[in-house]
């Protein structure tokens, strides 16, 4: 059981970051792989604010601001422009993936090859039904809850929701429609880069020591558990993080577990070869 | 629920300029950049390493070594090395009237990464007399690529090919790793420790010392009850941390490095009901980055309480020490990278052994009389284990004194006296390192050349 437990940790962390990236996708067009380059930069905005002696809690307003910011300048300064001069979806991913680069190096030279941590303590450790937690990591959990029920009532309930649902689903319909899909666009790159710079700063909270290089391999856990969902859909992007989360560490519980992503990207390959879109994809 | 965007049109915008207006631009910015490189490429070729530099020209020293990825650590410590000794060089004259610089080139750790670091560091580095770094991440790749531009390296690859596989130009001054493992063994037997568990990290330089560590393990009668590989790119290793702490060892032999041990240990005194597992690095937990990560995620107190590593014994006093300590303080804070108690430095094995290479070298150039590694190659070994009659020299400086007065000489470094064989491995003698709660360096024992014979499988 303590692997569900660490299941579940990992899965909440995911959850909000995939859900944020499958968000981001979906509404904007654009398969953001430095995405998790941006939450390395929060979760270290995060830090610095946090060295000066405020609490790693009101620093996380700040790692959030962050992630919003700096997407909304790449989306403004990059992306914009590429899509502007009709750049083709995969020129988008290179660019996206030299904006990961650039993004992962210039941290790197910022900070220097070394690990960090914030100053907090994890709190008391909580045992029940075999699974041993500590109350951050139960905070944490609490987040991506609430994240994901915000989430939820975003889509279905607001104007805004349904402005981006509207957009992601066909744009120009939408903008024939009196959405003004551009508004709907930036906000949505603000939004989701709120979302990336919480999954940051909860990720660093989580593993307790990062570096510059710390999230490379979880954005190929965000990309799994959001095209094991199916791309493009939220409620997909949670479940695939539960699905991926609990896999890894279920798996490493009982092989050795430097198999442990050997097993989820397995699940993935073989969810995939049998429906292609996706848990929640739907075929068009 | 959001639909897949991959049937929305592009968004309007400008409209688009023409086609050939683009390929004109295109192929100009191609050409530009063609003609650039080439350029460089000829202006740079034009200078590298020719034997024999030319009279004042600057002699480079190149640190090559992880600046990023996971071991990005590394690459630092031994440029705070370099940049104090070519800087004491410098002071004393520098070489036959050279002044020393010191370059870098980022393997990232990475072999695939490594070749073409170093393919361009030959390609645009002038007057390269002298490579330092090449940790076990890279070195099997670079070391036979290094060894073919004819160019001395010292480096720090503890891999044990490198024992019996001959490279004219490969010195190195630290032990094979699988006297690292042993050395480790002894630490767990001195301090009474019988349940063993090993964590390392999935990369080629932490790899090469678990099965001497699991045959020393078994050949001093104590028991392996954990191995767990980390994954140094994963993220967390709750899951390894939890098997090792089921496992109820006595000590974990560890060297993950990056955010991994960090985050392994912090998870596994996390899982212990917030106690610690008591420690045994290798030599590589000898810096200050690796202690400030630690510190921060266990606790500094708890991880100095907890800590043990094996290390070659280096000076901490006398007149090779005061040399080399003054060295490196005449530059801190002035290398990007530095971080945590400075003093941490004088004990990495990174900085002391290297600091000794370069000086080696250096003074291998004065002796010779010349530039020309041809000419000053065989001196390294005369310099390093003395020829009878030689006077021992503690610094750079105290060498160039001694050779002007036409006398031989022995140089003797932080790092004690060199033996070298015939694959020039100098592997010295290992000591018992820990922690004080801010991070400086505590010998806390010495382990014997016995003690490693009677673990020895």
């Amino acid at each position: 059981m303590p692997s569900v437990g660490f299941g579940l940790i990992t899965a909440a962390v995911l959850a909000i970051a995939a859900v944020g990236f499958t968000l981001q996708f979906a509404v904007t067009n654009v398969l953001n792989l430095a995405f998790a380059s941006i939450m390395t930069l929060a979760a270290f905005v995060a830090y610095w604010i946090n060295q000066t002696g405020v609490s790693i809690w009101i620093a996380l307003i700040a790692s959030i601001a962050a992630g919003a910011l700096i997407s909304v300048a790449l989306n403004y300064f990059v992306y914009s422009p590429f899509q502007r001069r009709g750049s083709a979806p995969i020129t988008l991913v290179i660019v996206s993936l030299g904006m990961a680069l650039i993004l992962e190096f210039g941290t790197s030279a910022i900070v220097g090859g070394i690990s960090v941590s914030y100053n907090m303590s994890q709190g008391s450790t909580v045992k029940f039904a075999g699974m041993i937690l500590t109350t951050v990591q139960l905070i944490i959990i609490a987040i991506s809850v609430v994240v994901m029920a915000g989430v939820y009532a975003l889509l279905r309930y607001t104007k805004l929701g349904k402005a981006m649902r509207a957009t992601a689903a066909n744009r120009m319909l939408a903008r024939n429609s009196g959405i003004r899909a551009s508004r709907v666009i930036a906000i949505t790159w603000a939004l989701t880069g709120a979302l990336c710079g919480l999954a940051g700063i909860v990720f660093a909270i989580d593993v307790q020591s990062f570096d510059p290089t710390s999230t490379d391999i979880f954005l190929i856990l965000i990309l799994a558990a959001v095209f094991l969902g199916g791309p493009g859909h939220a409620y997909g992007a949670m479940l695939g993080a539960l699905v991926i989360g609990l896999a890894t560490e279920v798996s490493a519980a009982y092989i050795q577990s430097d198999y442990k992503y050997v097993v989820a990207f397995v699940i993935l390959l073989a969810m995939l070869a049998v429906r292609p879109t996706g848990l929640l994809g739907t075929r068009t | 629920m959001l639909d897949s965007p991959g049937r929305t049109a592009p968004a309007a915008g400008r409209p688009h300029q023409s086609r050939p207006y683009w390929r004109l631009r295109t192929v100009s910015a191609v050409a530009a950049i063609s003609l650039a490189a080439a350029l460089a490429a000829c202006s740079s070729n034009s200078n590298s390493s020719a034997p024999g530099s030319g009279s004042g020209a600057t002699l480079t020293f190149a640190d090559v070594a992880p600046f990023s990825g996971v071991d990005a650590a590394l690459g630092p410590i031994y440029l705070v090395s370099c940049t104090g000794a070519t800087n004491a060089i410098n002071k004393a004259g520098g070489i036959l009237g050279h002044k020393v610089a010191c370059t870098t080139a980022d393997t990232r750790g990475e072999p695939a990464d490594a070749v073409p670091a170093v393919g361009n560091l030959f390609s645009t580095a002038k007057n390269l007399e002298l490579v330092i770094g090449c940790t076990s991440d890279e070195a099997a790749s670079v070391v036979p690529v290094i060894n073919s531009h004819h160019t001395v390296m010292f480096c720090m690859t503890g891999q044990s090919e490198f024992d019996h596989v001959h490279f004219q130009y490969f010195y190195r001054l630290v032990p094979p790793d699988l006297a690292e493992s042993y050395a480790m063994t002894v630490i767990a037997q001195n301090l009474g420790y019988k349940k063993i568990a090993l964590a390392f990290g999935n990369d080629i330089g932490s790899q090469t010392f678990v099965q001497p560590a699991i045959a020393a393990i078994a050949k001093a009668g104590l028991k392996l009850v954990a191995n767990e590989t980390l994954d140094l790119h994963a993220t967390t290793f709750r899951s390894e941390a939890q098997k090792i702490v089921a496992a109820h060892p006595d000590a974990i032999m560890t060297e993950a490095l990056g955010s991994a041990d960090p985050t392994l240990l912090a998870e596994i005194k996390q899982l212990n009901g917030g106690k610690m597992i008591p420690i045994i690095g290798t030599s590589a937990a000898i810096s200050p980055a690796f202690y400030s990560a630690c510190a921060k995620a266990v606790g500094a107190a708890d991880f100095a309480k907890n800590f043990h590593a094996d290390n070659l014994v280096t000076a901490t006093s006398g007149p090779a020490y005061n040399a080399f300590t003054q060295s490196l303080l005449a530059i801190k804070g002035k290398t990007s990278g530095q971080i945590g108690n400075f003093s941490t430095y004088f004990s990495a094995p990174g900085a002391v052994h290297l600091y000794d290479g370069m000086n080696l070298a250096a003074l291998a150039m004065v002796a010779a009389k010349s530039t020309d590694v041809a000419k000053w190659l065989p001196w390294i070994a005369t310099i390093g284990d003395g020829a009878p009659g030689a006077v021992t020299v503690y610094s750079f400086a105290q060498g160039v004194a001694a050779l002007k007065k036409g006398e031989k000489i022995r140089y003797e470094g932080p790092g004690g006296p060199t033996v070298f064989d015939a694959f020039h491995d100098s592997p010295g003698i290992f000591q018992i390192d820990t922690y004080s709660a801010k991070g400086a360096v505590v010998v806390s024992g010495n382990i014997t050349a016995a003690q490693l014979r009677a673990v020895q499988p």
